[in-house]
């Protein structure tokens, strides 16, 4: 029979401990990511406006939510054509494109490539949309211009009133790969050199090694991808914000910005909270969807020693 | 491996005697190689242009154009001296052995290239798009444009590279902190609740930040850290903690446990043992974690956009955004220069810890 | 060990109490008040934040020949805006988060929504009390400053806008001197409407010596209800004291819009263009044929084109917005700016009277004549320094006849914001007239509820 002495200052040593190490860490993540959650439902049952102050209880956010605002249609739509093609076209297949090639050719200059793509990613977000805009600049000192009509003859191209959506897939586009490109790279160093050899020696072409081994391999990492990166475009809006604002009317306006502008721009936090819950509601149900798709004994490997 | 080889053997040579022409068949295996990789470095090549091209293009317009406008003569100029450089470097390498003559060769080749290019664009080069660099009232001595503010129009470039640095700096040294600590009592602790922990953590990592960026702003109201760098620091330090503790965890799990139990055995108490045995092991996963924080801090700008009002707290993203918007007039050249300023930092930073950043992003998933 | 740090440690608390008791601030003996000012950073008006400072120092040069120690500071805080009512929601959301000036310059229609928010100091007491400072102030002025019977600020200028025609790009095509000059007067009489000023304009493109026709401002702001009361849509119903808006007429006002675009007259994409763009479009060797814009541009237009007073109009031309239809009458307005006071401000008497110095004819001479806008004092046409500079005002006080003012109505903000976004979508294409026009109403009254009346 221990005595209650030892064991309530073992136990006091392991709350210490607890508070020590995990304290800080969940100190942080309750203020920051928990709080702004509840904060969130509340505000949106008020009236807050520009001056943010609290004046009533109301649902009418929801009601106009519901019935009133014919934007949200729209921008839902523009969301999911944006993610679509953005996820479809580069995120996941270029970015498999680019694992692909860079391990096709020797290390060195395969290494070479996949820094110069990670560059966009790695690049201060305004800098970045800044270069875009003077690339697409419609008269002939855009950069794009100067090629188009200058070696190719080319009528100017004003992508940004034209194209406007094809322009945000390219922007985010190019950022995008980047993530795939490396996760999809260490999936294949990661499979072993013998099956290669075996499959060669056995007449595969480059084709049919690609298809028998190399994709394989990558299933698990090809939908980690696809989960995650469209839950990040999907709320994903500062690239949006910085090159298009919205885009020609309202072409370019994804939900997420549609909800910064009428927070911010328009003073409607009453609205922005409530209208912010389906943006809340859609990622805690993504990310509950990919702690299931996520191999969980891996993660939760046991600790190598017990409790004091 | 016993072989039977159906391909080589279909190959044969139709010479009747059932010998293969190996040589021939290495040459045309080695010649189909040859092209396979060429077409797929012409690829790779064809696809890279335009991400590099932009980021050179800011280069040449900060040190050289005039006019205020977005300038392209010295980019063509330079681009059509120096490609032709780097592909003759490139074919000599490939094609010559190493030795004392390629070294001539090369040498022979920068030579050229660098006094064509002095001489194609030298004149054009000049350093007055960086008057911002010692003079914040700049704008004023931009040609034509005069004073239009009482006081000057931006802070000085110094007070935002400060704030910029304080931010991404503490905000990285906080994260470092707070998921080291994390990340080994998860690694090594079994206590009660651990598994909802973790499970807690993968949802918050995956859970996007931005769609809560209305009632951080209000918290921040409400707690009188709005429009200071301190509450910046704390909402980009908590929105990376997630990610940064799976990190710190997956590489503590990677430490022998032996090591620690040495220490242990040798009489050190447990925080003595985590400090001076596994803490050296993990220093490449701290400088990942801290090189992927402090480029994150560095290029921030949606909140603090949102939550800093005031000019003395700009960061660099803030003063960009403000000197390349057009309001009184912008200034392309001035535009570009205070661009290469913000990004070599970042830019800097990736090149040299490159390989801990990839390492990084392979932690991300596998935990 | 122990002994020596807490030794050290001690030593160490010692000195820093040390240290502070040194350093401590003695009490001062002058007092400064110090009054931050909210304005916008814009380069035709740097005085209007400069005219506060000045009138400041003036207050303390008083007050030093008195023999006092007070003095009054002001703090500056100038916004990066694109436009005025940019800058007006900047300053709500300033005042939200306790950040609130206790002097600012606001484009007068915000001042409704100010007023409801409580962050608008009633003026009408001070003006009362001080007829020294505020009775030589134009009579019509005061109407800007009004809201729901009470004056909540005071003028601080006002401007004429017009269509700029470059006449030598007429004379590249041919037209003849009397036409020319006889083009503002067709417009005053309703000869000329609109729909013949995008003719012209299209036969200026058409001729080559232009690439644009016409070039407007790239945001929301007042020329766009110039617009609009050429096609006869009025704004406000006094009676009720709402706002109104007419679908008919706005499709009418959108047809016009599509019809320049489609002429080749309005670049499609003028909304998404920079004011340097436009700006930079309206210069000889660039090439817009009609800017439209306003009087305080005049200073820019003489630097860039390299004339002078008396070459000015030889160059180029002035009209109002003409009728939309033949016989109607043209439309002009008038976007008086002012200084108001905040009501949360802890001295509101002392900000009142520091605008009140700042609003007399040197400070407000010295704002009109540098930056081409219209006086506040009738006093102020007689001074010297007006007369020999303000060449440009006085040619254009004429056309006041046809101006007037928006409406001082709490949710104006959101109309215009409502009705730009209308014209965008009409001029990309992306929206028919008559679709865009039931967009905007729809969306007004969504926002406006109650405040709106929809005329048909």
């Amino acid at each position: 029979m221990a005595t209650t002495d030892p064991s309530s200052a073992a136990a006091r040593r392991q709350l210490a401990n607890m508070a020590l190490f995990l304290g800080p860490a969940t100190v942080l993540l309750f203020m920051f990511f928990i709080a702004p959650v509840v904060v969130d439902v509340f505000v949106a049952f008020t009236d807050m406006g520009r001056s943010l102050e609290v004046t009533e209880f109301t649902t009418a956010n929801f009601e106009r939510m519901l019935t009133n605002d014919s934007r949200i249609g729209p921008t839902m739509a523009v969301t999911f054509t944006y993610v679509l093609l953005t996820l479809g076209i580069f995120n996941v297949t270029f970015g498999l494109l680019l694992a692909l090639a860079t391990t096709a050719v020797p290390e060195r200059s395969g290494a070479f490539f996949r820094a110069i793509w990670l560059l966009p990613r790695m690049s201060p977000s305004v800098v970045y949309a800044l270069l875009w805009a003077w690339m697409i600049g419609p008269t002939d000192r855009g950069l794009i211009n100067q090629v188009a009509v200058g070696w190719l003859g080319l009528e100017p191209i004003d992508v940004l009133s034209n194209q406007p959506m094809l322009l945000i897939v390219l922007a985010n586009g190019f950022i995008g790969a980047s993530m795939g490109m490396i996760i999809f790279t260490s999936a294949i160093r990661a499979i072993p050199e013998h099956l290669f050899h075996a499959a060669r020696v056995d007449g595969a072409g480059p084709l049919a090694v690609t298809w028998h081994i190399t994709l394989p391999a990558l299933r698990w990492p090809l939908s980690f991808i696809t989960v995650y990166q469209t839950l990040s475009l999907l709320v994903s809006f500062e690239y949006i914000w910085l090159i298009t604002n919205g885009g020609p009317f309202y072409d370019t306006m994804v939900f997420a910005l549609y909800v910064y502008k009428r927070a911010f721009e328009n003073g409607q936090y009453a609205y922005g909270a409530a209208l912010s819950l389906i943006l809340v509601a859609i990622g805690i149900a993504a990310s509950l969807f990919m702690w299931r798709l996520l191999d969980m004994q891996r993660l939760l490997q046991t600790p190598r020693i017990e409790v004091q | 491996m016993s072989a039977t080889l159906p391909s080589l053997q279909r190959a044969r040579p139709a010479s009747g005697r059932g010998q293969a022409d190996w040589d021939a068949l290495a040459r045309a295996g080695s010649r189909r190689r040859a092209i396979g990789q060429g077409l797929l470095m012409a690829f790779l090549v064809t696809v890279s242009v335009p991400i590099l091209l932009p980021y050179f293009w800011m280069f040449t317009i900060s040190v050289s154009a005039r006019t205020g406008g977005v300038e392209s003569a010295v980019l063509w100029r330079s681009i059509g001296i120096l490609v032709p450089a780097v592909l003759a470097l490139g074919f000599l390498n490939l094609l010559t052995e190493p030795g004392i003559r390629r070294l001539y060769a090369a040498a022979g080749i920068v030579v050229v290239a660098g006094t064509t290019l002095a001489w194609a664009i030298g004149p054009d080069l000049h350093l007055q798009n960086w008057a911002f660099l010692r003079d914040p009232n700049f704008v004023e001595n931009l040609s034509g444009r005069g004073a239009g503010t009482v006081e000057a129009q931006f802070p000085s470039v110094w007070t935002a590279f400060g704030n910029s640095l304080m931010l991404a700096g503490v905000q990285t040294f906080l994260v470092l902190s707070v998921a080291t600590l994390a990340g080994y009592y998860l690694s090594r602790f079994d206590f009660q609740g651990r598994a909802s922990f973790l499970q807690a953590l993968l949802v918050l990592h995956a859970f996007p930040a931005m769609t809560l960026i209305i009632p951080i702003f209000l918290l921040m109201h409400w707690t009188g850290l709005l429009d200071t760098i301190t509450g910046v620091i704390l909402v980009i330090a908590t929105l990376e903690l997630p990610f940064a503790v799976f990190i710190m965890k997956g590489f503590f799990d990677a430490v022998p446990w032996d090591i620690e139990m040495q220490a242990l055995v040798d009489g050190a108490s447990r925080r003595r043992a985590f400090l001076e045995v596994v803490f050296p092991q993990v220093k490449v996963g701290l400088l990942a974690v801290g090189v992927f924080s402090f480029i994150r801090g560095w290029e921030e700008y949606v909140f603090v956009r949102t939550l800093l009002f005031d000019k003395q707290n700009w960061t660099m993203s803030l003063y960009i955004f403000w000197v390349s918007d057009d309001i009184m007039g912008v200034d392309y050249g001035v535009v570009a220069a205070v661009g290469v300023f913000y990004v070599a930092p970042s830019i800097l930073l990736y090149v040299f810890c490159q390989k801990y950043l990839v390492q990084m992003s392979l932690g991300g998933i596998k935990g | 060990m122990t002994t020596a740090k807490l030794f050290f440690g001690a030593l160490t608390g010692i000195a820093v109490f040390a240290a502070s008791a040194v350093l401590a601030p003695a009490t001062v003996s002058a007092e400064e008040v110090t009054l931050q000012l909210w304005s916008r950073a814009d380069r035709s008006g740097p005085l209007r934040a400069g005219n506060i400072v000045a009138a400041a120092d003036q207050l303390n040069r008083m007050l030093e020949a008195t023999g006092s120690e007070t003095r009054v500071a002001i703090e500056v805080f100038e916004n990066n805006a694109d436009g005025f009512d940019a800058d007006a929601l900047d300053l709500f959301k300033a005042f939200a988060v306790d950040r609130g000036p206790d002097i600012y310059v606001l484009a007068h229609e915000w001042i409704g929504a100010f007023v409801e928010e409580d962050l608008a100091f009633r003026l009408d007491e001070h003006i009362e009390a001080n007829p020294e400072l505020y009775d030589d102030i134009i009579d019509t002025l005061w109407a800007s400053v009004a809201y729901k019977g009470g004056r909540y600020g005071i003028p601080q200028d006002s401007e004429i806008r017009m269509f700029f025609y470059d006449k030598e790009m007429l004379r590249q095509i041919g037209k003849d001197e009397a036409f020319i000059e006889g083009l503002p007067a067709m417009v005053e009489s309703g000869e000329f409407t609109i729909y013949d000023m995008t003719d012209l304009a299209k036969e200026v493109v058409d001729g080559g010596a232009a690439e644009y026709g016409i070039v407007h401002r790239p945001n929301v702001g007042p020329d766009f209800q110039m617009l609009m009361k050429s096609f006869g849509i009025d704004q406000y119903d006094a009676d009720e004291g709402k706002l109104q808006i007419s679908e008919t007429q706005l499709a009418a006002f959108f047809e016009w819009l599509k019809y320049s675009v489609d002429a080749g007259v309005i670049p499609a994409n003028m909304t998404a263009w920079s004011w340097d763009e436009v700006h930079a479009s309206f210069r000889t060797d660039k090439t817009a044929f009609i800017k439209f814009h306003g009087i305080w541009n005049v200073p820019a237009q003489l630097e860039t084109r390299g004339l002078t007073d008396d070459t000015y109009f030889d160059a180029i031309g002035w009209t109002h917005s003409p009728a939309a239809e033949e016989g109607g009458e043209p439309a002009n307005l008038s976007h008086p700016i002012i200084y108001a006071v905040s009501a949360k401000s802890e001295h509101p008497e002392l900000a009142a009277y520091i605008v009140g110095l700042a609003s007399q004819n040197y400070l407000n001479t010295e704002h009109a004549v540098t930056t081409g806008h219209t006086p506040i004092n009738h006093g102020q046409a007689a001074m010297p320094r007006f007369i020999e500079e303000g060449w440009a005002l006085r040619a254009g006080a004429p056309m006041l006849e046809y101006a007037s003012f928006m409406p001082n109505h709490a949710m104006i903000g959101q109309y215009n914001a409502i009705v730009f976004t209308g014209i965008e979508a009409v001029e990309t294409g992306r929206l028919e007239p008559k679709d865009a026009a039931a967009f905007v109403v729809e969306e007004l009254q969504a926002e406006l509820g109650d405040e709106l009346i929809v005329l048909d």
